[in-house]
């Protein structure tokens, strides 16, 4: 029972079957409340030595199959940001010893994207980044934040996402099935991560855009952000260590 | 003093932080240059301490190591980023992202440093997956281009799939280790060398380690990444052939006692190294592209390298990785003068070996130079090798003797025919240049290595061979290097020293179907098109 509870909240079934059919919500209110319900998950986590059971795990990689295959089709940040945490949401089942970490880690990957997300929302008019492209060369400072978050997205190091599954994995008690479940999220994550890395970061300066960087308080908050993305890293690996 | 030497991965990304902040571009280089100075200085120091002592210099809890293996990398990366970072700081002047550049460049070295540093599976694991990323935001700095960003896409795919696999080997590793220390897994390993059993769950840590070993290093057939990369810059391009590439030889090395557990890895890495090792080399003869053919040369040298692994001949393998970079870094680094030059003069430029061997048109399709230079080359090979073996007996053990001569026959052969298409080849000076460079391969090599080998693994050095059951004896080798030897210089003069019929133009099928196979560089390209197609 606990473990379905989980996946409702973490996972996508909800959406799917409720927010996405009636478009109840739009995509920025529909990232908020997925955060929102993904932190009520990581509580109950916690709080609720939660005992997973295979079909869980089973529907929860269902759902996360298809939440990959909804977000390779957006080019919104606000989406890719729900999606990635759908995705993820097998993982949520499976770790149950370091799953706050993983979660928290996840939560401060996302914030930042909804950051980046909310920049370009209200600069361009739009969440969508593929119009937009080769920021890189135009607007270097936000191209840096969002190279970190979708690294830190498709789970490498130094950032605490990678961290967290490494440590999971390395002390966690899975069986075949739920390597291959992990296997599966982790490639999926990158997938997802780098094919938005590469539309929103590549490419020519589109003529037609006035491209704007970030302001000093903008870059301050990212900051604090990776900063804080580093201290989870930090604890993470000290886990590992010890 | 000595634990000084230890933050040397840290060095590279307090660079890239102050390049961050600093705005004036004459300053970038200044200061990149300066502490990468500084990096090799205490490169170098590090390698006195442990040559002149004796010792491994650990700290950080024993998460970081600079004991001998380090002792040869780690000076050698300093000072091939060094040039690299000084050749970057006119060529990349013009570029859009000059800073960019440099901070990444910083990060790929933190990493390098880093991977050959470190004593720990978790640190290692980490510099690993870094090296991942920040090779991919290298290969597609040039972010205008399509084709920069679609290859550096596959380079990124096949270096997630190590990464993966290297967790996986970690995590399997650990469970049935319960240790990430690398020294403390060294000795363990060691200590069931002597008393060996077989155990599937390492057999299959070891093919893990193999197997991510292989993508980094652009083994067949993960070598997909490698050729189509040198749209990157060409101070990029030098560091992916001479740095990053080898990360796969110097993983295989700092397992090197895990691999004593497993023949059956060995095995394997030298059957697909020598598959490599050819394969890429008839690439690199028939594809008509200069950059391409560059980079199957590259994927070759690693074959041939991951085959030394496989003969046991590990530290011969550190050898290889850093004279290959040396040398194919040159390369790179050189193609820019070479252009400057020739946009200034119509011909080729005017070097010592243009004025040696270029000058005059003389005949030289004559059996007389022929015979002339396979006499030369053989004659004093034997001759060394009866040497060698009257002087020490060790000799007999040491089986990388096999690959030592091989190679020494193949660069000999290479560079005979890269002589034979010169206007001099009848002269003496070409024979005498051949058969020196020849002598003095095979001299280095055999001193080099093991000289290399007793300073790594001293006393164990002879374990590997043992362990890798493909140990052929010395009689052996010299049978298998005569049969080569012969076959090959038979080819030879059959292909330029005999009268052919020319008359008979049509070749045979199984001819046909090899040339098409090498022309289409193994089918591998139009293979993942067709998939992608299939997909659309």
């Amino acid at each position: 029972m606990e473990s379905i509870i989980l996946l409702l909240l973490s996972g996508g079934v909800p959406y799917f079957a409720l927010i996405e059919r009636n478009k109840m919500l739009n995509a920025e209110k529909t990232l908020l409340l997925t955060a929102a319900l993904l932190s009520l998950a990581l509580v109950w986590a916690h709080l609720f030595s939660v005992k997973v059971s295979c079909y869980a795990t089973t529907v929860a990689l269902g759902s996360a199959l298809w939440a990959v295959y909804r977000a390779n089709k957006t080019t919104n940040f606000y989406r890719l940001g729900y999606y990635i945490v759908f995705v993820n949401a097998p993982l949520f089942v499976l770790f149950s010893e370091h799953a706050l970490l993983y979660g928290v880690s996840l939560l401060l990957s996302l914030s930042g994207l909804y950051l980046v997300a909310r920049f370009y929302d209200r600069k361009y008019g739009s969440a969508n980044y593929l119009a937009i492209g080769g920021i890189t060369l135009s607007t270097p400072y936000i191209g840096i934040f969002i190279t970190i978050y979708l690294i830190s997205i498709a789970l490498y190091p130094p950032f605490p996402n990678a961290i967290a599954f490494l440590l999971n994995t390395l002390q966690g008690s899975l069986d075949q099935f739920e390597y291959f479940v992990a296997g599966t999220v982790f490639f999926a994550n990158f997938y997802l991560a780098m094919k938005a890395l590469q539309n929103a970061l590549f490419g020519h300066s589109n003529p037609h855009i006035h491209y704007i960087d970030l302001s000093m308080k903008e870059k301050l908050i990212h900051l604090v952000l990776v900063m804080a993305m580093l201290s989870v890293s930090l604890f993470g690996l000290k886990e590992i260590l010890a | 003093m000595e634990n000084f030497i230890l933050c040397i991965p840290g060095i590279p990304i307090v660079i890239a932080l102050l390049l961050i902040f600093i705005n004036k571009k004459e300053f970038i280089p200044k200061v990149s240059l300066t502490l990468s100075a500084l990096i090799a200085v205490l490169a170098l120091f590090g390698s006195y301490l442990v040559i002149r002592h004796d010792l491994s210099i650990t700290g950080f809890g024993g998460l970081v190591i600079y004991n001998e293996l380090s002792a040869i990398l780690v000076p050698y990366v300093a000072i091939l980023g060094l040039v690299i970072r000084k050749y970057a700081s006119k060529y990349m002047w013009d570029e859009a992202g000059y800073k960019r550049f440099f901070v990444l460049l910083n990060f790929i070295f933190a990493a390098i440093y880093l991977l050959v540093m470190s004593n720990h599976l978790i640190v290692l694991a980490i510099a690993w997956q870094l090296m991942s990323i920040g090779l991919y935001l290298l290969v597609s700095f040039n972010v205008g281009s399509k084709t920069a960003v679609k290859n550096a896409k596959w380079t990124m795919y096949i270096h997630k799939g190590a990464d993966f696999v290297f967790m996986l080997a970690v995590i399997l590793l650990y469970k049935e280790f319960g240790s990430f220390d690398l020294s403390t897994l060294s000795q363990t390993w060691l200590k069931m060398a002597s008393d060996p059993v077989s155990n599937p769950t390492i057999v299959m840590i070891g093919f893990l380690f193999l197997a991510a070993a292989m993508m980094k290093s652009a083994i067949v057939p993960f070598h997909i990444w490698l050729p189509y990369t040198s749209e990157a810059p060409t101070p990029v391009s030098a560091l992916m052939h001479a740095g990053v590439v080898n990360v796969g030889g110097i993983l295989l090395n700092k397992l090197a006692f895990l691999l004593l557990l497993t023949p059956v890895v060995l095995n394997v890495a030298f059957a697909i190294g020598l598959f490599t090792a050819i394969f890429a080399s008839i690439l690199m003869l028939a594809v008509p592209d200069i950059k391409r053919s560059l980079g199957y040369s590259t994927v070759g040298q690693m074959g041939y390298m991951i085959m030394e692994v496989g003969l046991g001949a590990f530290s011969l393998a550190i050898y290889h990785l850093i004279v290959h970079g040396i040398f194919k870094a040159t390369l790179f680094l050189e193609s820019g003068g070479l252009i400057h030059y020739a946009r200034r003069d119509p011909n080729i430029p005017e070097r010592v070996s243009y004025k040696l061997f270029w000058e005059s048109n003389t005949e030289y399709k004559s059996s007389n130079t022929y015979y002339l230079i396979a006499l030369f080359t053989v004659v004093p090979l034997l001759i060394f090798a009866g040497v060698k073996m009257f002087l020490s007996e060790e000799f007999f053990e040491f089986n990388a003797a096999i690959v030592i001569l091989a190679f020494g026959w193949l660069t000999g052969t290479q560079l005979f025919l890269s002589f034979f298409k010169v206007s001099k080849a009848d002269s003496i000076k070409v024979i005498v240049a051949l058969v020196t460079t020849f002598l003095l391969i095979i001299l280095t090599y055999e001193f080099i290595g093991l000289t290399l080998e007793h300073f790594i693994y001293g006393e164990h050095a002879l374990l590997f061979y043992q362990a890798a059951t493909l140990n052929v004896t010395f009689a052996m080798a010299v049978i298998i290097l005569i049969v080569i030897l012969v076959v090959g210089w038979l080819f030879m003069y059959k292909q330029h020293f005999s009268e052919t019929d020319k008359s008979v133009t049509v070749p045979d099928r199984a001819r046909w179907a090899f040339y098409r196979t090498v022309a289409h560089e193994g089918f591998v390209f139009g293979l993942l098109n067709r998939l992608r197609k299939g997909k659309k």
